[in-house]
C-alpha cells in the first residue's frame, strides 16, 4: 500500500496502482454479498443439479425466504432511523397465535381477524416507538420488555395451540397460487418489499427516516418531528411482524406459541448483511433482501446435502461474521490506500 | 528532556507526501521541528494540515517521505510510535472521557501503581499532580471532567501530554472555544512549555495569535509549504495573502446597512430571562439587517439563541415573530414558526454526513419538491433542480449534488446549511458561529451569503465569539456580559475595541480566569 520512497510524486504508475486496489476494495466492499450469493447458486446448482437446480426448488426457497423478507425489512426501517427493534420475533408469535384465536374462539370473519391482527402488531410496534422516544427507555430494554411479556399474554390467552376452528380459507392464503403459478407469500413479500422500497427512497417520510438515522440532531434542527419518524419506523416493523406472523399460523394451519420466535435473529441477520450490500454500512430495503435470499440458499443447500440441522445456526451466524467483517474491512483499507 | 545530541533539528520532515483518491493532499512538505519552539502551521481548509498532523499521529500512512525524530527514523502509519516517539496531539474534539475525573483521564493509557490489582490513584497521580502543577491546574484532579469549562479540559489534555512525557505537543485550534483572558492563560502555558523544551505545533486561523504566540510560522496552500519565516519576519496581510493567494478585501464601515427602524421589527426579544444565564433582555431584529450577539463565552449569548431557536422555554418574557407573540415548545415548532437554527457544531449537529449534498440542501423543504402536491412523493428532477439552483446561488463547491456532503470543506458544508434554509421561508435565522474553524477565504464567502440572505428580507441573529468576524459580518452589534445586554454599537462604532471594551465591564474582574 505504501508507496516506496524516492519516486517522484507525480508518478502516475504509483498513482494509478493505489486507486486501482481501492476500488476492488470498495467493490468487494459493496458487491461481495451479492458475490457470495451467486457463488453459492453456482456451487449447489454444479454439484446437486437435479436437486438444487429445479423450479420447484427455487419457489421452494423463495417461500422459505418470503416470511423472513417481510419481517426484516420491518425490522430495516428501525435500524434506518438508528434503533432497533428485539420484540418482532415475539410480535409475530403472539399476532399469529391471535389471529387463529380470532377466527377460532372469537367466530371472527377471516378479512377482519387479519386486519385486527396486522394493527395489533402495527400498535405494538407504535407502542415500542413511544417507549423509546417519549419515555426514553432504550431500546434493548424496550422491545425486549414489551416481547416477553408478549409472550406471557399469549400463553394466558392460550396455553395450547389453536388448531380447531381455523377455517380451510385461512390456510389456503398461504398456500395459493394466485399470479403466475407463484406461492402467495412470494407475491405478498414483492409487494411488500416494493411499498417499504419506495416509501423510504421517494416519499418525504422516506427521507426525513434517512435523516434521522443519519444524524438525530441535525434532523431535529431541521424542523423534523423526530419521535414521530421514529414511531413510524417502529410502527412499521410491528406491522410487518404482524403479517408474517399472520402468514405462519397460515401456513402451519395453527396458532401455536413461541412459532416465530426464531425469525427475530434470522431477521437480524438478514439485515445486516444487507448492510454489506451495495451501500457503504447502511440498512437498506435492497439489501436486506440480499441478506435472506443468502441465508434462505444457504439453508436450502445444506439440507439438500444433508447436513444436519443443526449446521444452520453454524452456517448463520457464520455467513454473518464473515459478510460483514470482510465489507468493514475492505471499507477500512480502501479509507487508508 | 535534553535536545537531540547530533547536529540539526530535533524533528526533520523531508518530502512528506500524501494523496486520496488520486488527489493530492500534501506535496513533498519538508519542515523542521526545533524544541523550546513555538510552530505555528497556518492555511486554509484543505491546504494540508490536518495531513500533516495526522501522518505525524500515525493515523494516516504517507505515500512518500520521511520523519526523523532525533535523527532515528519514526515508523509509518503506527500511533504507538508516533507516542513512544514523544509526540502529543490535541484535536479540538478534546479526547476526554466526561464521566472520568480529571486524574483518571490524563492516566489513561499511563501505566498504573497497583496493590493486588487494585489502582492506588494516590500514588499513580504523581506524575499527573507535577503535570497539572506545571500548567498551573488549580481545580481539584478528582473533577468529573464534565463538569469542567473548555478551557479547564485544554488544561487536562495538555497535561495529559506531559504525563506521556511528549516532547512535541501539536493543538489544533486550541482558542476555538476560550475566551480572551483563558487564551491568553493558554499562551502563558505554552511560552512556559516551550521554554521548558518542548516544542510546540500550533495549528490556528486564528492570525493574530499565531503572529504574537509562535517562533516560526509556516503557511501551506493546496497541500505545498509556500511560506515560512521567522517571528516578526511576517505581518497579517501578508500572512494572509500566502494563505489565500491574493489580499482580502477590507472591513468598510460604510457598507454596514442601516436598518429602517420606524417599521415593524421582524423578531422582537421582549425581558427574556432563563435560570441564571439571561437575566432580562430585550431588543429588535430588523428587516435587511444582520444583528450580532457579542460577549465572552459564558455572557449568555448562546443561552439566548437557543432559546430563540426553541430548544428551552424561557422562565420569563416572550418572543415575537412578525408582530405575533411565540409560543414554542421545541426546535421542530421553531422551525415551522420559520424559525431555524445553523447550529456551532457542524459535523455532529448540522450536516448528515454520509447523504449528499442534495439531500442535505433539500431536506428542510421536501413538502415543496412533492411531484404532485398531496401526495407525499418527493420528485427528483424537482429535488435536484432546487440543489443545483442554490449551489449556484450560493457558489458551493461541490463536485456535484450527489456528491457526499462530508467530501467538502468545512466552508462549503457551511454554505450548504445556509442553502438549506434559503427556499424554506425562513423569516429568522440564527447563526451559530458561522464561520468557525474556517479559513479566511470561505468565510468572506460565507459572510456574503449570510448577507445576502439578510437584504432579501430574512432576519439575522450570528452568535460569533470571533470579534474580528463581529467586526466584519454585523450591522449592528449587541453585546453580552453576564446575561444582560451591555452595550449596542452601530455603523462606525463596530470596532474590536468597542466589543472588547463592552465584553469586560470590569477589568479586573476574575471571570475569565479558568484554573
Amino acid at each position: 500500500m505504501m508507496a516506496q520512497a524516492g519516486t517522484a510524486a507525480k508518478d502516475a504508475p504509483q498513482l494509478r496502482k493505489s486507486s486501482w486496489k481501492r476500488t476492488a476494495l470498495i467493490w468487494l466492499s459493496r458487491y461481495g454479498t451479492i458475490v457470495g450469493l451467486v457463488l453459492m447458486v453456482v456451487f449447489f446448482s454444479a454439484n446437486a443439479p437435479g436437486i438444487f437446480l429445479s423450479r420447484a426448488n427455487f419457489l421452494n426457497i423463495l417461500s422459505q425466504a418470503s416470511l423472513t423478507a417481510i419481517i426484516a425489512s420491518g425490522l430495516t426501517y428501525t435500524l434506518v432511523v438508528g434503533e432497533f427493534d428485539l420484540s418482532i420475533g415475539y410480535v409475530a408469535s403472539f399476532v399469529g397465535l391471535i389471529v387463529t384465536g380470532l377466527m377460532a374462539y372469537q367466530g371472527f370473519p377471516i378479512w377482519l381477524s387479519i386486519v385486527c391482527a396486522l394493527l395489533l402488531g402495527a400498535a405494538i410496534g407504535a407502542l415500542n416507538g413511544v417507549l423509546v422516544t417519549k419515555v426514553r427507555i432504550n431500546a434493548v430494554i424496550s422491545t425486549l420488555g414489551i416481547g416477553t411479556m408478549l409472550t406471557g399474554i399469549g400463553f394466558t390467552y392460550s396455553s395450547f395451540p389453536i388448531a380447531t376452528g381455523i377455517p380451510r380459507a385461512f390456510t389456503d392464503i398461504s398456500l395459493g397460487r394466485l399470479v403466475f403459478g407463484l406461492p402467495n407469500p412470494v407475491i405478498i413479500m414483492v409487494i411488500v418489499l416494493i411499498a417499504l422500497w419506495v416509501i423510504l427512497n421517494k416519499t418525504d417520510i422516506g427521507q426525513k427516516m434517512q435523516a434521522v438515522g443519519g444524524n438525530l440532531e441535525a434532523a431535529r434542527l431541521s424542523g423534523i418531528r423526530v419521535d414521530r419518524i421514529k414511531i413510524f419506523a417502529f410502527a412499521t416493523a410491528g406491522f410487518c411482524a404482524a403479517l408474517t406472523g399472520t402468514l405462519l399460523s397460515s401456513l402451519l394451519g395453527s396458532g401455536t406459541l413461541a412459532a416465530a420466535d426464531g425469525y427475530l435473529l434470522d431477521a437480524f441477520a438478514a439485515v445486516f448483511l444487507g448492510s454489506a450490500t451495495l451501500k457503504e454500512g447502511e440498512f437498506h430495503i435492497t439489501g436486506t433482501l440480499v441478506g435472506v435470499l443468502i441465508l434462505a440458499v444457504g439453508f436450502n443447500g445444506l439440507s439438500i446435502f444433508g447436513a444436519p440441522t443443526h449446521f444452520q445456526p453454524i452456517f448463520k451466524g457464520g455467513i454473518l461474521v464473515l459478510a460483514v467483517g470482510m465489507s468493514a474491512l475492505a471499507r477500512r483499507y480502501a479509507a487508508s490506500v | 528532556m535534553p535536545p537531540a545530541a547530533s547536529a540539526g533539528p530535533w524533528m526533520r520532515i523531508r518530502g512528506l507526501t500524501k494523496s486520496f483518491a488520486g488527489e493530492v493532499a500534501l506535496d513533498h512538505a519538508d519542515l523542521d521541528i526545533e524544541q523550546g519552539k513555538v510552530h505555528g502551521l497556518v492555511g486554509a481548509n484543505g491546504a494540508g494540515k490536518s495531513t500533516l498532523i495526522r501522518c505525524l499521529a500515525g493515523v494516516t500512512v504517507a505515500d512518500e517521505g520521511s520523519v526523523t525524530i532525533a535523527g532515528e527514523d519514526l515508523q509509518k502509519g503506527s500511533p504507538r510510535a508516533s507516542e513512544q516517539a514523544g509526540l502529543a496531539f490535541i484535536h479540538q474534539e478534546l479526547n476526554l472521557i466526561p464521566h472520568f475525573n480529571a486524574l483518571q483521564n490524563m492516566l489513561l493509557g499511563a501505566p498504573k501503581v497497583t496493590r493486588f490489582g487494585i489502582i492506588d490513584w494516590q500514588r499513580s497521580g504523581v506524575a499527573a499532580r507535577a503535570a497539572a502543577e506545571r500548567v498551573g491546574i488549580r481545580f481539584p484532579l478528582e473533577t468529573k471532567v464534565s463538569e469542567l469549562s473548555v478551557a479547564q479540559r485544554w488544561l487536562v489534555m495538555i497535561s495529559k501530554a506531559l504525563v506521556g512525557e511528549a516532547s512535541m505537543i501539536a493543538m489544533d485550534e486550541p482558542t476555538a472555544s476560550l475566551s480572551g483572558p483563558e487564551s491568553e492563560q493558554l499562551f502563558a502555558i505554552i511560552r512556559d512549555l516551550s521554554a521548558q523544551g518542548v516544542a510546540i505545533l500550533y495549528v490556528s486561523h486564528r492570525l493574530e495569535e499565531v503572529l504574537q504566540l509562535c517562533d516560526r510560522i509556516t503557511v501551506l496552500r493546496d497541500g505545498r509549504i509556500v511560506d515560512g519565516a521567522e517571528r516578526g519576519a511576517l505581518n497579517k496581510k501578508g500572512l494572509v495573502r500566502a494563505i489565500i493567494g491574493h489580499d482580502i478585501r477590507p472591513p468598510d464601515a460604510r457598507t454596514r446597512f442601516a436598518a429602517d427602524r420606524s417599521r415593524q421589527p421582524i423578531f422582537s426579544v421582549r425581558d427574556i430571562a432563563w435560570k441564571s444565564a439571561v437575566k432580562g433582555v430585550s431588543f429588535d431584529l430588523y428587516k435587511g439587517e444582520v444583528l450580532a450577539l457579542g460577549g465572552l463565552v459564558g455572557a449568555g449569548r448562546t443561552e439566548l439563541a437557543h432559546l430563540v431557536a426553541g430548544a428551552a422555554r424561557p422562565d420569563a418574557g416572550h418572543f415575537e415573530l412578525d408582530g405575533k407573540r411565540l409560543d414554542i415548545a421545541n426546535e421542530a415548532e421553531a422551525v415551522r414558526a420559520s424559525i431555524a437554527l445553523v447550529p456551532e457544531e457542524r459535523r455532529s449537529q448540522g450536516v448528515m454526513l454520509q447523504q449528499s449534498v442534495g439531500f442535505n440542501i433539500n431536506i428542510s423543504t421536501l413538502k415543496k419538491l412533492r411531484a404532485i402536491p398531496g401526495l407525499p412523493f418527493v420528485s427528483d428532477t424537482k429535488a435536484r433542480r432546487q440543489a443545483n439552483s442554490l449551489i449556484a446561488q450560493l457558489g458551493i463547491k461541490t463536485p456535484s449534488v450527489d456528491a457526499r456532503i462530508g467530501g467538502l470543506s468545512g466552508g462549503n458544508q457551511q454554505k450548504a446549511l445556509i442553502a438549506r434554509w434559503l427556499n424554506a421561508g425562513t423569516r429568522l435565522l440564527i447563526l451559530d458561529e458561522p464561520s468557525r474553524g474556517v479559513d479566511v477565504g470561505a468565510r468572506e464567502e460565507i459572510h456574503d451569503a449570510i448577507r445576502t440572505l439578510a437584504r432579501s428580507g430574512v432576519g439575522i441573529l450570528v452568535i460569533s465569539s470571533d470579534v474580528e468576524e463581529l467586526t466584519l459580518l454585523a450591522d449592528r452589534v449587541l453585546v453580552m456580559r453576564e446575561g444582560r445586554v451591555t452595550g449596542e454599537l452601530t455603523g462606525a462604532d463596530i470596532t474590536e475595541a468597542r466589543i472588547i471594551e463592552l465584553s469586560y465591564h470590569d477589568p479586573n474582574d476574575e471571570e475569565g480566569d479558568i484554573a
